[in-house]
């Protein structure tokens, strides 16, 4: 069993590595501080992250995306052909980010996220991850002013984030994730589904095989947010070799994989909630790595919150990423 | 006929701006703090009465996240450390850590010290159930529901003792309205708690809407006026209600709060006009879109001013209309 986190974790910590981001992040923006000055904080703040996990005993690492505000702008932003524009809310939680607006045919003018992921690789001796938003989920965020269609716009993305993917396997990524939380949560969809939100098996699925083509090391999609309401089975099939599955946010998805027999992958279980301080007892936290082991052999159970740990304050996200780390342990030795 | 009124907030002054700061970092005393709000208040008040609101508000000068003042006051409430809300900007979240209580009224003496200063109405101003609920974590309670439930029981606590302390408009805002659109009879079931038997007029503002979600429900929500954002999506939201005959009375926000500039009385009037082919008259209250917080004072000032000139310039048209209309031929015929 292999404990691991989705991505993003606080960027501040009142009981830790302080809040000093807020003020340099104010003082880049006034154009008070160099880039390098900014840069040696997000790199002081990301080691102290990987060092937080390593003590805690997380066996797979995330950088923690301190540099990101959510997992597509960042991508969105360093891509021709996209406007990053007005606040909208992200999924159905109480925090926004900023909608990018697609204008041309999106361009990849070189590696986005390498530099980034070296670094972080650099600060530890622990397997890091790398992680990426699935095709699927940044059409479902974006606007497209320019294809007017999912199927061309998720296509060309999912091209873009293959050939980012290919360039974080060669820099040694063990684990690429996509992140594709507009699978569990439903793409509240455009002009033409003015009803219920719906999700795009076929295209979010298509997205992911080209976006995974020729990358050679394991590939992750990790579903948040929402219930698969009927859709388990046909994530199983998705072209990767781990599937996630958010346990926390809908009862009936782990309702769904009880029903299950073995899954012929690897299974990410999403088991402790990322959006609420309430901290998970070992013995609940037991019952589910239960049900899961009954799916997948050992080797192939990673066990994580539901979703990134940034939407909890410090204190509580720190104590949730130990209380996974604990939890792990007491039912290896049991 | 055609109220004026605004939705809640209204800027701090920059004196109280400092003042706040320096509270917070314990150089000024609570007291010192206090009698800056109340300045504030009072100058927000006599501004309003001379624009010639109807409806006066009390600008909020003594809180700041519109949930956390409820959290910070009533029991069962714990403040956390930082989260971001979105870019760089973070807050403190509240957390629901024990059985949430009101063990003496949050907003009562704000509600009769700024009611005894005017005689127009001020209305209460209260954050509803689910919102406390959604923007809050849930710590205590074994699910959402239960946590929303008894934040409404306490919430009504507060709507009562408004009421008997004379308000006789009571808002309840449920921004987190929308949200989920599976939760969105939950939230209309506490609000239903907060405003069950109320004598007192009940309002609702809902902003940031989903509004394909919201709108065939709008009229099951148990208050008699909703507040609505017209202003910034150009009166379309109009065209949702037109051929329709909505219960309830709208209130109508004719301009916009995010924006520096002030509109033209001319073409907040124009909206107003556009919304009297949707809405009967003496069902509209006419206000900006939202609240005026995030504004400075002098652009508020401007924007409520234009609020103010547009109604009155429209209620002049709808005198003179009724007059000449009882000359019209057709009218004359009715009364031969
Ligand atoms: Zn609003």
């Amino acid at each position: 069993m292999i404990t691991t986190l989705i991505g993003n974790y606080p960027k501040i910590a009142e009981g830790a590595y302080g809040t000093r981001l807020i003020g340099t992040i104010s003082r880049w923006q006034r154009q008070e501080i160099t880039d390098e000055e900014l840069e040696q904080v997000y790199q002081d703040i990301t080691r102290a992250i990987l060092q937080e996990q390593e003590q805690a005993g997380i066996d797979l690492l995330t950088d923690g995306q301190i540099r990101w505000e959510d997992i597509v702008t960042p991508i969105a932003r360093r891509l021709d052909g996209f406007e990053v524009n007005g606040l909208t809310r992200w999924f159905n939680n109480n925090v926004y980010y900023r909608r990018p607006i697609l204008h041309r045919a999106p361009v990849r003018q070189g590696p986005i996220l390498v530099q980034e992921y070296q670094f972080a690789r650099s600060c530890t001796t622990r397997p890091v991850k790398a992680v990426l938003p699935g095709p699927y989920t940044v059409m479902a965020v974006s606007e497209d002013r320019y294809y007017k269609n999912p199927r061309r716009f998720v296509r060309r993305m999912a091209e873009i984030l293959n050939e980012e993917a290919r360039d974080l396997a060669a820099a040694g990524a063990p684990v690429i994730q996509f992140d594709d939380p507009a699978i569990g949560f439903g793409w509240p969809g455009g002009r033409h589904s003015s009803k219920a939100k719906t999700t795009d098996m076929k295209l979010a699925l298509e997205g992911l095989q080209i976006a995974t083509r020729g990358v050679k090391t394991k590939t992750a999609v990790v579903t948040y947010f929402g219930a698969l309401n009927g859709r388990l089975s046909q994530l199983l099939n998705a072209p990767v070799d781990i599937i996630g599955v958010d346990v926390v946010s809908s009862p009936t998805t782990l309702a769904a994989l009880k029903k299950l027999r073995r899954i012929p992958k690897a299974l990410a279980l999403g088991c402790l909630d990322a959006r609420n301080t309430k901290l998970e007892s070992v013995k609940d936290l037991r019952a589910v790595f239960r049900i899961a082991s009954k799916l997948v052999p050992p080797d192939h159970l990673y066990v994580n919150p539901n979703c990134g740990l940034e939407f909890l304050p410090h204190r509580q996200a720190l104590a949730k990423v130990q209380r996974l780390a604990e939890a792990a342990r007491a039912f290896k030795e049991s | 006929m055609l109220l004026t009124t605004s939705v809640g907030s209204l800027p701090k002054p920059e004196y109280l701006m400092t003042a706040r700061s320096q509270a917070r970092k314990g150089s000024l005393d609570p007291k010192q703090l206090r009698a800056l709000e109340e300045q504030a208040t009072r100058e927000w008040i006599t501004t309003q009465e001379q624009l010639g609101i109807d409806i006066i508000v009390d600008g909020e000068q003594y809180r700041g996240d519109m949930v956390a003042y409820f959290a910070e006051h009533l029991a069962g409430f714990q403040q956390s450390e930082l989260v971001r809300s979105y870019g760089n900007r973070y807050y403190r979240k509240p957390i629901i850590v024990g059985k949430v209580g009101r063990p003496r009224p949050v907003t009562v003496d704000w509600w009769r010290f700024a009611q005894a200063l005017t005689t127009r109405p001020v209305k209460g101003m209260l954050t509803g159930p689910y919102t406390i609920m959604d923007w809050s974590f849930n710590e205590f309670y074994p699910s959402r529901r239960a946590a929303t439930l008894a934040i409404a029981k306490v919430v009504r606590e507060e709507a009562k003792a408004l009421e008997q302390a004379g308000a006789q408009y009571i808002q309840v805002d449920e921004p987190a309205i929308s949200t989920r659109p599976e939760e969105m009879d939950l939230a209309i079931e506490a609000l239903g708690i907060v405003t069950r038997g109320l004598r007192a007029k009940t309002i609702t503002h809902i902003c940031y809407g989903d509004f394909e979600t919201i709108g065939p429900k709008l009229h099951r929500l148990p208050v008699d006026q909703i507040d609505l954002e017209f202003a910034n999506r150009d009166f379309e939201l109009l065209s949702f209600f037109k051929g329709r005959r909505f219960p309830k009375e709208v209130g109508l926000g004719i301009v916009d709060v995010h924006t520096h500039q002030i509109e033209s009385v001319e073409d907040a009037a124009n909206g107003l006009r556009k919304a009297l082919k949707v809405f009967k008259p003496d069902q509209i209250y006419v206000d900006p879109d939202c609240g005026l917080k995030t504004r400075t004072p002098e652009e508020a000032i401007g924007k409520l001013r234009v609020v103010v000139e547009a109604t009155q310039a429209v209620r002049a048209e709808l005198a003179n209309g009724r007059r000449s209309g009882l000359r019209t031929p057709s009218a004359a015929r009715t009364a031969a």
